[in-house]
């Protein structure tokens, strides 16, 4: 059973994700009073790159060429620690939280590593903003998961799956893991997905030298993780106690349901995006220390059981 | 100024000044021929007596009919409403002349554009490096603007050497010249500490196509077409800024209805292009909503543009006398409405910048261009009434403006904020501008035609939407072009560039670049 869920999860992971970012992309446009681009769009980017050869620079090492895949499967093992369609996260024996925030490092590791192999001066700048900006990003999540844990009792995600109640610890911890999900998925203010300022670029400068296939295992790889990370959120702030498998009423309920709420927070992404200036590079870490703040006082209130 | 009282001030300055070869006042031209030993304390005089930067200096290669190569040194005085141009001799046999860029800043980058196009030294430079002909490319010893330039002879080749900052933890990080972006092609070499930037230098001259060399020989009414291209954002200032020297050459006095057209059209120009560097700074500060807004608003004006001439970047409208196409009562109609709903979604265009405080913050104190700095430069232009110089000819040479009692934009801060502020203002004083225009538009002859051709030189000027559009043209008996020297604002603005962005961090340079938006064409010619 557990094997057929694990399958199920990562089939849905990687089948889903490119359709989120497609459907940010076309709310953003249409705020913009545009048209914009389909939202299978993603599909075809990782088609096309999927098809195309790949140009590798002549100093980089083994690093750049494994990199894409560790991201690759580093996100995919990140994705199997929440809980989607049972109670319980698939691969919960693998890890708590805590084991998701070091995977998403390991990841991060190796693309500033790759990003530094080729040595472009993009990549070095790209991989120490991400860098410092990571920094700054991860002691707020873990402040997150501390409040969690504080309520719930356990790092361990399957503990508050499935909860009943919101609380006030949990309304401020998912706030504050709004501001860290547009830190990591690298959206404006933070960085910016669209631009095509090399200048101006963090993690997309990282990425600057891949092509082809590697590049679309790059890409895929983002649509995973803010997918994991916008599940977090929507399991915090609008939990839902319902199983997934039932009656086929119960089952359509639980669809509209988890596509409600995922909408819900794309659309606030979206607004976020179209109505906020990129913010200059050093107040970020005013940003992320707002976020750990709100991490903090999200802590205080689950020890004060508020 | 009258001739002696020029001298008698020049003289104040540089006592040892001798007789004037000789002087001659054409329209609002002043020409003051000095011997090669005078030439650079003259030049120094007028400098400080203006006070006005080197805004042209330039050479010509005379020596088929003259036996000489002469170098001339305009400048601009605000104050006399009248143009200053020093002139000098060069025998060909040793072509040289005392180098001014160590006095003044603003004649270093003209001093290299004479070396390298008519291979005149000027002597003490302290950096000769080419600008546009680059080293790896093009041969040492081929001068194409001399007048016996046929094709490249093979010379050495060389590499370019960048200026170095080296210390510990400084790095080099070189961009272009291919972007990303639909852009100019241009390299920006960065030695940055960290993020901070130390040193920007910048290397243009990608686009070069050798413009001034194509114009020679080529009869006036074709000439015009040219100059609609040396720019394609400032089209029409270009061809404005060349008819007009034409037209002063030829003595012709166009009619009224086109004065006012062109003055329209120039304007609309400023319109289209500040409300496009509105959305471009918005969208490279990441703001992407007031971004997609103004480029709604620049295509209103490009459309209107189209209707109201056949052309969306105004081309083929000016000609030799006046201008091709006239403006009559329904275009008059069709261009006062369209301004009202212009006016309206600027408005609100503005109002979603100003109080976006993300955006603000974003902007202010960001690649601040001080005054002192930009003075020393010889910044013109937007840029330099953003950083407190009071420049716009539009406001010294006012021809119709006058009438319009035209108000000029400017700001003291020098920053991203201050050149934002200086293109809304501009914006808005445009479309009243355009509204005072349209109301004196009176039927009547809209060019003027079958101008007596006849050789002479004369100094045609406009402001555009960047700055001063300088045109010099020099024409034979046939009315052909023998020499058309061109300084394009972003020619002295570039270095302003590389002033502002000091201290600023790496990735806010686009935005710097965004609000000086410099043509890459314009400068490489």
């Amino acid at each position: 059973m557990m094997k057929i869920i694990i399958i199920l999860q990562l089939a849905f992971f990687i089948a889903a994700a490119p359709l989120l970012n497609g459907l940010i992309t076309k709310i953003k446009n249409n705020l913009r009073l545009r048209k914009g681009q389909s939202i299978f769009q993603p599909y075809y980017n990782l088609a096309k790159l999927f098809a195309k050869g790949e140009v590798v620079s002549e100093t980089a090492s083994w690093i750049f060429k494994v990199a894409p895949w560790v991201v690759f499967s580093a996100t995919l093992s990140a994705a199997l620690l929440i809980p989607v369609f049972i109670f319980a996260s698939p691969a919960h024996r693998l890890g708590d939280f805590l084991a998701l925030i070091f995977i998403f490092a390991l990841a991060r590791f190796f693309l500033a590593l790759a990003a530094l192999d080729t040595g472009s001066s993009f990549g070095g700048m790209g991989s120490s903003r991400e860098m410092f900006i990571s920094g700054l990003a991860e002691p707020a999540l873990c402040l997150v998961i501390f409040s969690l844990s504080l309520q719930f009792g356990s790092t361990d995600i399957s503990a508050f799956s499935g909860m009943h109640r919101v609380s006030v610890s949990s309304v401020v911890a998912a706030l504050a893991l709004f501001l860290v999900t547009l830190a990591e998925t690298s959206r404006i203010p933070v960085d910016n997905q669209e631009t095509h300022l090399e200048l101006t670029m963090a993690h997309e400068a990282m990425v600057l030298e891949y092509s082809g296939p590697s590049l679309a295992l790059l890409e895929w790889s983002a649509h995973i993780k803010q997918m994991i990370f916008f599940f977090l959120i929507a399991q915090i702030v609008f939990p839902i106690s319902l199983p997934f498998l039932g009656s086929l009423v119960q089952t359509s309920v639980w669809v509209i349901c988890y596509l409600a709420r995922i909408m819900v927070i794309a659309v606030i992404v979206a607004l976020v995006e179209v109505s906020v200036a990129k913010m200059r590079l050093f107040r970020v870490a005013d940003f992320l220390g707002f976020a750990f703040v709100l991490g903090v006082i999200a802590s205080v209130c689950a020890i004060l059981g508020v | 100024m009258d001739i002696p009282t020029v001298i008698a001030r020049i003289r104040n300055n540089f006592p040892e000044f001798s007789e004037l070869a000789s002087a001659q006042n054409y329209a609002d031209e002043l020409n003051i021929k000095v011997s090669p030993q005078d030439f650079k304390h003259t030049c120094l005089a007028l400098h400080k007596i203006l006070p006005s930067p080197v805004m042209m200096l330039f050479a010509q290669d005379e020596r088929a009919g003259e036996g000489i190569f002469r170098i001339n040194s305009v400048f601009v005085d605000f104050k006399n409403k009248e143009w200053v141009m020093v002139s000098m001799d060069i025998p060909p046999e040793n072509p040289c002349f005392d180098s001014l860029a160590k006095s003044i800043y603003s004649a270093s980058l003209f001093e290299r554009e004479i070396w390298e196009m008519f291979g005149v030294e000027p002597k003490g430079h302290p950096d000769l490096r080419r600008l546009r002909l680059h080293d790896e490319v093009w041969p040492k010893g081929n001068y194409p603007l001399r007048k016996d330039f046929q094709k490249v002879e093979p010379g050495d080749l060389s590499d370019y050497k960048f200026s170095r900052v080296e210390g510990e933890g400084i790095f080099e990080v070189p961009v272009g010249p291919v972007h990303a972006g639909i852009i100019g092609p241009g390299h920006f070499r960065f030695s940055v500490a960290g993020e901070p930037i130390i040193s920007l230098e910048t290397r243009l001259g990608f686009s070069h196509r050798g413009v001034e060399k194509i114009f020679e020989g080529k009869s006036c009414l074709e000439a015009v077409r040219i100059s609609e291209c040396v720019s394609g954002d400032a089209s029409f200032a270009h061809s404005l800024a060349f008819t007009q020297a034409a037209e002063k050459i030829f003595g012709i006095q166009i009619p009224a209805a086109a004065a006012y057209s062109r003055a329209i059209f120039l304007e609309l120009e400023r319109m289209y292009n500040h409300v496009n560097d509105l959305g471009g700074i918005a969208l490279d500060a990441g703001f992407s909503f007031p971004a997609a807004y103004a480029s709604v608003i620049k295509e209103v004006i490009l459309q209107l543009n189209a209707r109201l001439s056949g052309s969306r970047y105004l081309r083929k409208i000016n000609a030799i006398g006046g201008i091709s196409i006239g403006l009559d009562e329904t275009k008059k109609q069709m261009l006062l409405s369209s301004l009202k709903e212009l006016k309206r979604d600027f408005k609100e265009l503005v109002k979603i910048l100003y109080s976006s405080v993300s955006f603000m913050d974003r902007i202010d104190t960001t690649g601040v261009l001080r005054k002192k700095t930009a003075e020393d430069l010889g910044v013109t232009g937007l840029v330099a009434r953003a950083s407190g110089i009071p420049t716009d000819l539009r406001k010294y040479f006012p021809g119709v403006y006058k009438e319009a009692k035209f108000r000029m934009a400017i700001q003291e801060s020098g920053d991203v904020l201050a050149r934002l502020r200086v293109r809304i203002f501009e914006f808005e004083e445009s479309c009243r501008l355009i509204e005072e225009f349209s109301g004196k538009l009176i039927k009547g002859e809209e060019i003027k035609v079958n101008a007596e051709l006849k050789g002479g030189s004369a100094l045609g000027y406009t402001e555009g939407w960047r700055g001063p559009v300088l045109y010099w043209l020099k024409t034979d008996t046939r009315g052909l072009v023998t020499r058309c020297k061109i300084v394009d604002p972003s020619f002295l603005n570039w270095q302003g560039l590389s002033y502002a962005v000091l201290g600023n961090i790496i990735p806010d340079f686009p935005l710097c670049n965004k609000s000086f938006d410099l043509s890459y064409s314009g400068n490489d010619l």
